[in-house]
């Protein structure tokens, strides 16, 4: 390698010439964080954004297709577009990618709305007509009538079953606690009251199916879906720009708040999102007192020979071991060890069905606990041992023993470089993936750990991650840009959640070196 | 008037028990293998202030440090011989460490306040002995802090951190620290030395105000405040104790000819 001196430069020149070679490289690394940003957010927006709907006139194959679609430019050079279209053999959307030049028309659908159905799934059609029991062609105008009418239906078979099946249901589990004959008439009269609130709902389901909206997409062919199906109706094509954002504010807070469907391609985040916060948040109480204590015993009471010198590069060197062996030891011992005696010593009823030795989130919190100690027992060692020797002999001067100066003096000092430490073991478990997957994180969990039934916290249930979901996301990425965009906000919902749990860290370590580390 | 003149003609020798604070018997001390204080013995008497001078890395400060055994948190110290205070010999293993520093204040060269308000500063000694009570704190804080002579500068920011005080008005709030405890022996190691000559000034003062009401032992480097201040001076080289006499006998008369080289600046 040539020496930088043998270019024959003069001082000044190989100076700017190491400038101009630092400086670049901190262009590129600027240029790659604003890349990961802009992508994230830019895509990640775009979910949340109503693309207008256009009625499209495409040739392929000598086959002239005319479809309502919403177009993304999928290819720059080339300009292929993506059609994500409905029509009436898919009315739930598909996709095709369609050269420019194919396109023979192209309108914008000013009639036609997104429909989004209570499943998750989505239509771009366009609304005809209503058909009510009272009109066979209601006008459309009459739609947010019959969406109320259909709603009170809806509410009386909830109420119905919530309240009087549920009665019956639990009587009849009652007898048969007590081993009470089939024929039995207690038992019998409970069945026919059961027959008689079931062929009440089967009637109001009924009643039902026969408020229909009638679409059509491009061809002249109608399509019937319940009104009690819809979720909501955008006519996205005429919206102006303030109806956009509202749009958008819309689409967020379903995101945000509502379970994923369709297996993780529409709906919304909230169970990743909750799974997410509260395992960072047990993380962050199983490590922190565990770090603090351990690295109190290293930095104040360790003897200082060659065992403790052992100890602390095993530590160091812990923080570089890849995450999934933490994954994998979680599983072994956490799950089947630990999870295993438990289930056998306060379980033992209904072994073989395990109850704590199943990935759960307290084994993920766990796990990841000891994949991040290492971070916060060194942040804490090294914020110990920039505690001035002065304070420490000055303290003791006062007659305080050693564990009083400790909690007095010395922890209220290092506890910046205690939270910096805690900081980035927040970062790193909010954003790892690969040994939650082994350890209790699932693509899509029933209930949350966290809900009205006592004790409240499950802890030995499994939990969504967005990080988790993102990993899910990407494997449907190259069929369907969708859900794709989908991955891409839970990517920037992640970002989000990092970015603020960082700031909050950052404030209040701020706060506490403010006071503690002046003068 | 008189009791000011008294302690001139007092022989460092004739000390009795009664009147001794602390009482060094054969004390040695080792950091690792290397032996710092050499069988050092001498009595040092109550109420007055007893100057300990000497080269850096004399002993001094060690042999200062060993009366709050406040050596012990170094690792490889190891000490041999007696130190007795109030009779009792604090180099053995029954003695309440604790309670020893509670006796036995000390304040260091820099200053060292705590990261908390002036206020706390000056509890912390009295919490940790278990004083609770607002009014109590209160009083000691203001009592103490105008022994220290800093209560008319600091009376209406009591709850400002302590870092924002000057460096002299720290040394003083470290000094009422120490007092709030009521200690019976004030040890000073070097407290002016980073301070400019006012406020020096000003804490030399101080101590011979508080010379009243306890032992005042002063390491310092400056042989001028060691003649100002003191009433007795002890020399050290090398981890010996060269001589001991009272302050005017040490600086005029020295008996040794390494104290006079010394005091009159020819090596050191």
């Amino acid at each position: 390698m040539a020496s930088i001196k043998q270019l024959g430069l003069n001082p000044v020149q190989r100076q700017s010439l190491v400038i101009s070679l630092t400086a670049f490289f901190t262009g590129l690394l600027v240029i790659a964080l604003i890349s990961v940003l802009a992508l994230i957010s830019i895509r990640g927006g775009a979910y949340f954004w109503p693309q207008p709907i256009y009625a499209v006139s495409y040739s392929q194959g000598g086959i002239t297709h005319k479809v309502l679609a919403q177009r993304y430019l999928s290819d720059e050079t080339e300009r292929v577009f993506q059609l994500n279209y409905s029509d009436f053999h898919h009315p739930y959307g598909t996709q095709a990618l369609v050269k420019e030049s194919d396109i023979v028309a192209e309108s914008l659908a000013i009639e036609s709305a997104q429909i989004k159905l209570t499943d998750g799934r989505n239509l771009l059609a366009t609304p005809m007509f209503l058909r009510t029991p009272t009109g066979d062609k209601e006008s459309l105008d009459e739609y947010a009538d019959v969406k109320r009418t259909v709603n009170q239906i809806n509410n009386e078979i909830y109420r119905i079953s919530s309240e009087q099946l549920a009665d019956i249901h639990n009587a009849l589990a009652a007898l048969d606690a007590k081993d009470v004959a089939i024929d039995a008439p207690a038992r019998e009269k409970l069945v026919a009251q059961f027959h008689r609130v079931q062929e009440k709902v089967i009637e109001l389901e009924g009643q039902l199916s026969e408020y229909l909206l009638a679409l059509t997409f491009s061809g002249s062919q109608t399509l019937f879906i319940k009104v009690s199906d819809i979720a909501t109706v955008t006519y996205v094509s005429q919206l102006n720009y303030v109806e956009k954002w509202q749009v958008v504010v819309q689409n967020l807070i379903t995101f945000l708040t509502e379970s994923p469907k369709q297996a993780n391609t529409s709906g919304g985040v909230f169970p990743a999102l909750f799974g997410t916060i509260l395992m960072v948040f047990l993380m962050t109480i199983i490590v922190t007192p565990f770090g603090v204590l351990a690295a109190i015993y290293l930095s104040e009471y360790a003897p200082d020979n060659g065992f403790t010198t052992a100890i602390r590069i095993s530590v160091s060197n812990m923080a570089g071991v890849p995450s999934i062996v933490y994954g994998v030891f979680g599983l072994g011992f956490f799950v089947y060890s630990v999870g295993g005696s438990i289930d056998a010593l306060f379980f033992s009823d209904s072994l073989p069905a395990p109850t704590m030795g199943t990935p759960g989130v307290f084994w993920a919190a766990l796990t990841m606990a000891i994949l991040t100690l290492p971070v916060v027992i060194v942040a804490t060692e090294e914020g110990l041992r920039r505690v001035p020797e002065g304070l420490k002999a000055g303290s003791y001067a006062l007659g305080a023993t050693k564990i009083e100066t400790i909690m007095k003096t010395i922890l209220p000092i290092a506890s910046p470089g205690i939270m910096t430490g805690v900081i980035l073991a927040i970062a790193r478990a909010a954003g790892e993936v690969a040994p939650l997957m082994l350890v209790g994180a699932v693509k899509f969990a029933p209930n949350l750990p966290f809900d009205g039934e006592f004790p409240y916290l499950h802890l030995d249930r499994q939990f969504m991650h967005l990080g988790v979901l993102i990993y899910d996301g990407a494997f449907h990425s190259q069929t369907d840009a969708k859900s794709a965009s989908m991955m891409f906000a839970a990517c920037l919902l992640l970002l989000v959640v990092v970015f603020v749990l960082n700031v909050l860290a950052v404030i209040l370590r701020t706060r506490l070196r403010k006071r503690y580390l002046q003068g | 008037m008189l009791k000011l003149f008294e302690h001139n003609t007092l022989n460092v020798d004739e000390i009795d028990e009664a009147s001794t604070a602390i009482d060094v018997r054969q004390f040695n001390l080792w950091f690792g293998g290397k032996q710092v204080l050499h069988d050092i013995s001498m009595r040092i008497p109550k109420n007055k202030v007893t100057a300990l001078i000497g080269q850096s890395g004399c002993g001094k400060s060690t042999l200062v440090s060993s009366f709050n055994r406040l050596n012990d948190l170094y690792n490889g110290c190891k000490y041999s011989g007696e130190i007795l205070i109030d009779g009792r010999n604090i180099n053995s293993k029954k003695i309440n460490v604790s309670r020893l520093r509670t006796r036995v204040g000390m304040v260091f060269q820099r200053p060292n306040p705590f990261p908390m308000s002036i206020y706390d500063n000056v509890c912390y000694g009295l919490r940790l002995q278990g004083v609770k009570t607002r009014r109590k704190l209160d009083d000691a804080v203001e009592s103490t802090l105008k022994e220290a002579a800093l209560w008319e500068e600091v009376k209406d920011r009591l709850f400002e951190p302590a870092h924002l005080l000057s460096g002299g008005q720290q040394q003083r709030l470290v000094i009422a620290r120490a007092l709030a405890l009521k200690p019976d022996i004030l040890l000073l190691d070097e407290p002016t030395s980073a301070l400019d000559p006012l406020t020096t000034l000003f804490i030399e003062e101080l101590m011979a105000s508080l010379k009243k009401r306890c032992t005042i032992v002063i390491v310092t480097h400056n042989m001028q405040q060691a003649a100002r201040v003191s009433d007795y001076t002890a020399f050290f080289h090398q981890g010996r104790l060269i001589e001991y006499a009272d302050s005017d006998t040490l600086f005029t008369m020295p008996e040794k000819k390494q104290t006079e080289d010394y005091i009159t600046g020819r090596y050191g």
